[in-house]
């Protein structure tokens, strides 16, 4: 591995942040050079994540023998300065985001990025925030990534203001900091019994705990969980989430999609570190709890999106299901269901995400308000008028048969979410039902779990026929909505990414197997992190 | 073979993006054709001894699903249903679609589901069964909805759709359980394993699941309503998905996987019951309909039901049976279902009340149909003859010798007396008589090509019916031989048994039902629905159901959710409460050992004070805005001196500084916030609900509180862990080069979170901007603050004056002080910067310093005689602090290091001495650059909001420049 | 000192608790600001406390770190207080907006019963 590669694992960071810090140079009015930087940004995550994927996997192989990617930030050796890990489901998710900012930045650039100034700088700064949150391998790191992505959510869902946005987010604003805070008391807790931040470093030294400090760390691991688990959306701490994605403009949203993944995602890294085999009683408690949690937002999702009037409601309780769901699997644990809800992971992620784009065009013949003229009118005659306000309306080309497009589309996501086949949604729903059943006995927990993944799936047909043959197949008046490539190119690019996931299953769910077994057994990552020593080349 | 199940799917394919419904049919047809001459190819494989041809590719091996494709003899048969029927139903429909229809996306759609149909036939894999299963479910739906603009049509669609799904899922379930116990999904090894199958304790679930599945899809009672309904579908689609092929999807798997779950006692009593009443209901509610599809809709449903029983019966012949009569009513069932397409084609209309005589206009049509729903009626010499006596002849044998089994023959000879009478009602008013009056069209024979697929498939009725040792004897042998294997009993086909019961049983009926009709005649007409069961309203049960469910998940909705910001706070603190407390509950609270820093008596004053103006500024934040605030900000500076006291200063002077700024920041959002007086605004602590909400409150934040304090405490009297804080005191100087070993951590060791915080920063400042650049004061707040107006009001009244005399001159002497402060503090500020590294201060510190003596200049001054002096970008600052920080990171790559690596040496420089010129501190001087715009922006902006002057008032001369 | 910081602590995170669940933006706003102070403290805590410890480190010769306060907490703690600035000043202006928006100050964006 040559010098410049072993800069790849902070590209997915670094990359981002600089070109936004370079956008901020332009104004508004060089939309165009803005565009091609951030789609090209974006472009280049993928490629890196997928290098990276290729680095951590020896080439795409799949033997679980390859070891973490770790990178010491400033050179200093590893509990003490800050260090990135690139595992295999790190990568994974950075792929993920990647492919996920890409078709929502592409959509956005239908007329979005039009609806208010520094769309794009803000976009690359969440994926720098989120990929960070991915990569990092200290606590306290991670806080700061998470202040980095929720500020720049903060921004993109104020975009294009208007009062229902900002009602919605002094709520999502307000939630979080208190959230940040309760992040902050966990962390000094963790700190005050183990004195460290690396999570490596507090993997090896938890078992030294005296048991005397053991409430403070336990107490430290609850509070944090709390936080994650807010950002995840359980149930009873979620009432936001489903007003706020349905709030934030479709692009965002789709992106949104994946902030929930992120709190699952340290909530797995961190539960395999600190509490894996290693620990006590403790675990067990917060995994029965978990399950049961999950249990719960499941049910509230479903009763959601039976509930649910419009369809972007009806995404964003399903975002609430698909948290649920994993939840409950982590809860309930397990080698093979820890594969099966990776895979899970991935396909509702991109399912919900093509959910938020198509939701709009679908539902534009029947649409109250355009967005961006939905914008409040600025009250201040001293506005500066930039490159924001001209309206003029380049829906690009137009592409025939719309209706039947946006049909097709909108039947593939149902099938997704439904989990029918043909598309991943399928598969995944199989593998997990199948590895419950795999379980020595199959408990009443499973039994529930089945049940409550059946009637979601079941509740998201329903709610999605209703909402599809009311929008789609009712003859409408007027005339059928105008859809541009650009929109259409994403929508597609997303269902592309669950057919392959479908065609594909097999190295897929094998790469997933790898990943959950070193979730099952983080030695090889500790080991990584203690045993990267500092680039000893003397500086010229 | 993979060609043989992909033919479809790509013919569907292309016939999308067809155009004519000429091209679209012929591409149809010919994919059919040649997936019928394929199929044909297989059988000699078949035929000879066991065969069953087997294909796997392997797909997801890891969960045992590979793509595997199986052609017994049986599943040959289903597929040569499929294909054969579907080449007739292609060309019956090429002349039955008007041409205003979209016809290619019609094909596309069949076709599509004509390889939904054959995956699922040819499956060797349980999984890959249901997955094609639920694509059947979903094409139905797009054939069924296919005329989306009636509402009928887009009703019967998702009720079919939802039903037959929710089977897909149970049978999916069912399915796993099948492979969690015989551990395998592939279907050899399942059929192998049926005895440990029926042993097992999961069996019953299993089998309810699994039945569950077949029964919603083959229509069976209780889910049968949603076949009728279905029938909004055109014809063609009525014909082959719903008397053909689709519905026997359920039989097909009940009859695949009959060797696995049959013999039970369980099986025989739910499959046989079920079959039993579906044959009865069925029957009985054919009789009354007066739509055409309708009566035939249901007749089917009573002939699945035959089928059903005959399986759930248990014994092989009933096996062979359910077979034979599978492919005998596709026959005759699906040419009734055209002819009855063709009438309502040709005289617009399918009601029986309207229809009569049309003997005379379409004799030829009217023929066939007659012979056809003879072979429905069961009247010798045609197939169904043959099948229903086996039928009879299953009857009367003995299986449980349970009631059931003993009712079981009169039952039978009853149902098939109805079904005599609805085949003899359906001819007799349809096509005898006298000629029709008023109907939508004038009625005359149908052209030849579409008359054609009819006339092939009574021949076939007749075919079967008179030879069939000849004609299917070979074919049904193979196909049962692959179901039942070594258990294949011994059947004849002939069609003369001799005088026996059976044969007794048939005349009954053929006699009953002739009678019935003869006796009730057009009476049947007058029953708008069928008396009895006529009143059990599947479809209106179906929507009550559906409709219960949402109105009862919305109220279900308002009672676990909320929207309200209060609640979520209030739910979110006590779980964190919980969350924190249960670990010392459970292992129980402790104090450490650690000797105590001796209190002194400065700070506990200090505190005393501090604590109380956190509780004044509880308690007044409500109307006292002004006071809450300088309370908070005593707060504040308690906090910083604390920091002080515990030899952080670093702490302290950010703290300072930062409290500074929130504090104008605070007091110039005030402005914009609307008069709050107890006589404005009544307090309703009066109320219980509110008083309780309160004490509610107070509990929660008097026990988070005590949580915070108990859980310090505990930490405060433990001995620190060896932990790494050492590392950085010992490596701040020789390793990074600082002696200010905090600022060494911010900028060096842990240089990444700084990096990520300035990010925060810059993100906040362009969000607040964003909003500012939209802001839109409530309207009481945009007119000139009191003062301001007396003041002016006042200038207005005395001549000489002009509006601000009063004050302009009012802030002189500190307007003064503060420009000349200006330079002084830029200078502390960047004092600040450069010795960071070594003594308290920093790049933050610096950059909040600067940014507060550029709001004291616009206080002092006034925002625009400021800025038409200097003019300060801070986007540009931003980026530039941004970059700056990026590329000294970066920097390290170039010598091979890794991101943010530093390096230092010292500089000898007059005057001021040693100064560290670590790269560290470039470090810093972005930071400063990023803090200085921020801070900067948010002031600016939202100071320029008290300036910025309504739509509705004068232009005012542009001064916004400086906010952005 | 152990005692009455921790006793500070805790008033300042009840009476920022107080404040945070009122239903009025700017009482929230307030608390959350009080909370911040509560944790920063709550965070140097957690690096036990020392008094009059030299706040740098000298040039010269090894260093015994037990005669310095622990200087992570400190380093976390002027992260935390920067971030907490931020976040407060959008709050502060987005409760500003909310209000000019929708006519009221109350954290639901209309008068519920307060």
């Amino acid at each position: 591995m040559n010098d410049w590669m072993q800069h790849l694992t902070i590209a997915p960071i670094v990359l981002p942040l600089a070109v936004s810090a370079l956008l901020l140079a332009f104004d508004e009015r060089r939309r165009a050079l803005k565009r091609i930087m951030s789609l090209g940004t974006l472009a280049a995550l993928i490629a890196i994540s997928t290098l990276l994927l290729w680095q951590v996997t020896d080439g795409f192989g799949l033997s679980p023998a390859s070891a973490p990617y770790v990178y010491l930030l400033g050179n200093w050796p590893a509990p003490f300065g800050i260090v990135l890990v690139a595992d295999r489901l790190s990568a994974l998710m950075l792929l993920l985001a990647s492919l996920l900012g890409f078709t929502a930045l592409f959509y956005a650039m239908a007329r979005w990025d039009r609806s208010g100034p520094r769309f794009h700088v803000l976009f690359l700064l969440l994926i720098a925030g989120i990929n960070g949150a991915f990569l990092t391998g200290d606590i306290f790191n991670l806080f700061v990534f998470f202040e980095v992505l929720l500020a720049a959510s903060y921004g993109l869902l104020l975009h294009g203001s208007g009062t229902e946005r900002t009602s919605a987010s002094l709520h999502y604003i307000t939630i979080n900091i208190a959230t940040s805070l309760l992040f902050l008391i966990g962390v000094a807790m963790i700190y005050a019994a183990t004195g460290t931040l690396n999570m490596a470093d507090l993997a090896e030294r938890i078992p030294a705990v005296p048991p005397g400090d053991l409430p403070l760390l336990e107490g430290g691991a609850a509070i944090l969980g709390t936080a994650f688990l807010v950002k995840s959306g359980i149930w009873p701490l979620s009432f936001w989430l489903s007003r706020t994605y349905a709030a934030a403009a479709p692009p965002i949203a789709a992106l949104f999609a994946i902030m929930t993944k992120v709190g699952i995602y340290v909530i797995l890294r961190l539960s395999s570190l600190l509490f894996g085999a290693t620990s006590g009683g403790a675990a067990g408690f917060a995994d029965n709890w978990l399950t049961w949690a999950g249990f719960a937002t499941m049910l509230f999702g479903t009763i959601g999106i039976l509930s649910a009037r419009t369809l972007t409601r009806v995404a964003g309780h399903y975002v609430l299901v698909s948290s649920g769901t994993l939840l409950a699997a982590i809860g309930i644990g397990g080698q093979a269901l820890l594969a099966a809800l990776l895979f899970y992971l991935v396909s509702s992620t991109l399912a919900v995400a093509a959910l938020y784009l198509i939701i709009e065009p679908v539902e534009r013949n029947a649409d109250e308000e355009d967005m961006i003229a939905g914008i409040a009118e600025p009250v201040f005659d001293d506005e500066y008028t930039g490159a924001l306000e001209e309206d003029e309306d380049e829906t690009g080309i137009v592409i025939p048969g719309t209706i039947a497009i946006l049909g097709g589309g909108f039947i593939f996501c149902t099938l997704l979410l439904a989990g029918l086949p043909p598309l991943s949604g399928f598969i995944a729903k199989f593998a997990i039902i199948d590895a419950l059943f795999r379980h020595a006995a199959i408990t009443p927990t499973s039994w529930l779990l089945i049940g409550l993944i059946i009637c979601s799936g079941l509740a998201t047909l329903i709610g999605m026929t209703r909402a599809g043959i009311d929008l789609l197949w009712t003859p409408a008046e007027d005339s059928p909505p105008r859809l541009s490539v650009i929109e259409v190119a994403p929508i597609g690019l997303l269902l592309a990414a669950c057919l392959a996931l479908m065609i594909y299953a097999g190295p897929i769910f094998l790469y997933m197997e790898t990943a959950a077994g070193a979730l099952g057994d983080p030695s090889a990552y500790i080991e990584a992190v203690r045993g990267t020593p500092p680039v000893t080349k003397a500086v010229p | 073979m993979l060609v043989l199940s992909a033919l479809p799917f790509l013919g569907s394919f292309g016939a999308a993006f067809l155009r004519s419904r000429n091209m679209a049919a012929a591409l149809a047809g010919i994919v059919t054709l040649a997936g019928l001459a394929l199929l044909i190819g297989f059988y000699p494989a078949l035929a000879g001894g066991e065969g069953s041809v087997r294909l796997v590719v392997p797909w997801l091996s890891s969960l045992g699903l590979d793509l595997t494709f199986r052609l017994a003899g049986f599943s040959w048969l289903f597929a040569m249903l499929i294909l054969g029927i579907g080449a007739l139903v292609v060309l019956y429909a090429r002349y039955y679609m008007s041409s205003e229809d979209p016809v290619p996306r019609f094909f596309a759609f069949l076709l599509a589901f004509m390889g939904s149909m054959l995956g699922m036939v040819l499956s060797g894999n349980l999984i890959q069964i249901a997955f094609f299963w639920e694509l059947t479910s979903l094409f139905s739906f797009l054939l069924i909805g296919y005329w989306h603009h009636n509402q009928s049509a887009r009703d019967g669609a998702r009720m079919a759709l939802i039903v037959t799904a929710f089977g897909g899922v149970c049978l999916l379930v069912g399915f796993l359980l099948l492979g969690h116990i015989t551990g395998s999904y592939d279907v050899d090894v399942v059929l192998e394993a049926g005895e440990a199958v029926r042993n097992h304790a999961l069996y019953l679930p299993t089998l309810i699941l699994i039945l569950i599945g077949a029964f919603t899809k083959s229509a069976q009672f209780p889910f049968h309503f949603w076949l009728p309904h279905a029938m909004a579908a055109p014809t063609p689609v009525s014909a082959y998905l719903h008397s053909a092929t689709m519905v026997k999807a359920g039989v097909f798997v009940l009859i695949l996987l009959w060797p696995v779950l049959a013999g039970t006692n369980s099986w025989y009593f739910i499959v046989a019951t079920t079959g039993l009443a579906t044959l009865l209901v069925g029957a009985w509610s054919a009789i009354f309909q007066n739509d055409l599809k309708g009566l035939l809709a249901y007749s089917t449903i009573s002939h699945l039901g035959l089928i059903t029983l005959l399986l759930g019966l248990g014994s092989p012949l009933a096996a062979v049976a359910a077979i034979f009569h599978t492919i005998n009513h596709a026959t005759f069932k699906a040419s009734l279902f055209m002819a009855a397409g063709i009438i309502d084609h040709e005289t617009g209309t399918r009601d029986l009340r309207k229809l009569s005589g049309l003997a005379h206009f379409m004799p030829i049509t009217a023929t066939l149909a007659m012979v056809a729903a003879a072979a429905m009626a069961g009247v010798p010499l045609l197939n169904g003859f043959l099948s229903k006596e086996m039928f009879l002849a299953e009857a009367l044998a003995t299986h449980s010798g349970t009631v059931l089994d003993s009712l079981l023959p009169y039952l039978a000879t009853l149902a098939s007396m109805f079904s005599v009478l609805y085949s003899v009602r359906f001819i007799h008013q349809t096509f005898l008589g006298p000629p029709p009056r008023d109907l939508p069209h004038q009625p005359h024979e149908a052209p030849h090509w579409m008359r054609l697929p009819i006339e092939i498939l009574v021949l076939l009725c007749l075919l079967v019916g008179i030879i069939p040792t000849l004609t299917i004897g070979p074919f049904l042998a193979t196909a049962v031989r692959s179901v039942l294997g070594e258990q294949t009993p011994i059947y004849s086909l002939a069609i003369w048994h001799g005088f026996n019961l059976p044969m007794l049983m048939s005349v009954t009926a053929l006699a009953g039902g002739v009678g019935l009709y003869l006796w009730l005649g057009g009476r049947l007409n007058e029953f708008p629905s069928s008396p009895f069961i006529g009143h059990f309203k599947g479809r209106r049960t179906f929507e009550i159901v559906l409709a219960a469910t949402v109105d009862g998940a919305r109220a279900l909705h308002r009672l676990i959710g909320t929207r309200r910001l209060q609640v979520q706070l209030r739910l979110l603190v006590a779980t964190a409460f919980l969350a924190a407390v249960l670990p010392f509950v459970e292992l129980g609270y402790s104090l450490g050992t650690r000797p105590g820093t001796l209190v002194d008596p400065g700070f506990a004053v200090l505190w005393l004070l501090g604590a109380t103006c956190a509780l004044g500024a509880a308690w007044q934040a409500k109307f006292h805005r002004l006071a809450a605030l300088i309370l908070i900000g005593m707060c504040g500076l308690a906090t910083c001196i604390s920091f002080v006291w515990l030899s952080a200063p670093d702490l302290a002077l950010t703290q300072l500084l930062v409290e500074v700024v929130t504090l104008v920041l605070l007091l110039l959002g005030l402005r914009w916030l609307p008069k709050r007086l107890p006589d404005q605004w009544p307090d309703a602590g009066g109320l219980f609900s509110v008083w309780f909400r309160r004490a509610g409150d107070l509990l929660l934040a008097l026990l988070g509180g005590g949580g915070m304090a108990a859980i310090a405490y505990a930490i405060m009297t433990r001995d620190a862990p060896q932990g790494i804080s050492h590392y950085f005191l010992e490596q701040a100087y020789p390793g990074g080069g600082g002696t200010n070993v905090v600022n060494v951590i911010l900028v060096d060791f842990r240089a990444f979170d700084t990096y990520g915080e300035i990010t925060v920063l810059a993100i906040v400042a362009l969000t607040v901007f964003t909003l500012l650049r939209r802001f839109r004061p409530a309207t009481e707040s945009i007119a000139l603050p009191e003062q301001q107006q007396r003041q002016n009001a006042f200038d207005d009244a005395r001549e000489g004056r002009t509006r601000g005399d009063t004050v302009w001159q009012y802030l002189l002497v500190p307007r003064v002080l503060m420009e000349w402060l200006f330079p002084v503090i830029i200078t502390c500020a960047l004092y600040f910067l450069v010795r960071g590294h070594d003594l308290p201060g920093g790049g933050f510190a610096a950059g909040v310093t600067a940014s507060i003596g550029i709001i004291l200049l616009y206080m002092a001054s006034g925002t625009r005689s400021v800025e038409t002096r200097l003019s300060i970008q801070p986007v540009r600052w931003m980026s530039a602090g941004l970059l700056c920080t990026t590329l000294t990171g970066a920097a390290a790559w170039v010598f091979g290091h890794p991101f943010l690596t530093t390096d230092f040496r010292y500089l000898e420089v007059p005057l001021i001495g040693k100064i560290p010129l670590a790269t560290a501190l470039i470090f810093d001087i972005g930071v400063f650059a990023v803090v200085v715009g921020t801070t900067a922006l948010i002031l600016i902006a939202l100071a320029h909001q008290s300036i910025r002057s309504p739509r509705a008032a004068k232009p005012s001369e542009p001064t916004s420049k400086g906010a952005r | 000192m152990e005692i009455v910081l921790a006793l500070a602590i805790g008033t300042l995170t009840a009476s920022g608790l107080w404040l945070l669940l009122r239903p009025r933006t700017f009482q929230v706003v307030l608390g959350l600001a009080l909370l911040s102070y509560a944790v920063n403290l709550f965070i140097l805590a957690a690096g036990r406390l020392r008094t009059d410890a030299p706040p740098v480190v000298g040039r010269e010769g090894p260093i015994d770190p037990s005669l310095y306060a622990d200087p992570v907490p400190q380093a976390l703690v002027l992260t935390a207080i920067v971030i907490s600035f931020a976040t407060t000043a959008l709050l502060l202006v987005v409760l500003l907006a909310s209000r000019g928006l929708t006519g009221t100050d109350h954290v639901d964006g209309e008068e519920g019963d307060q």
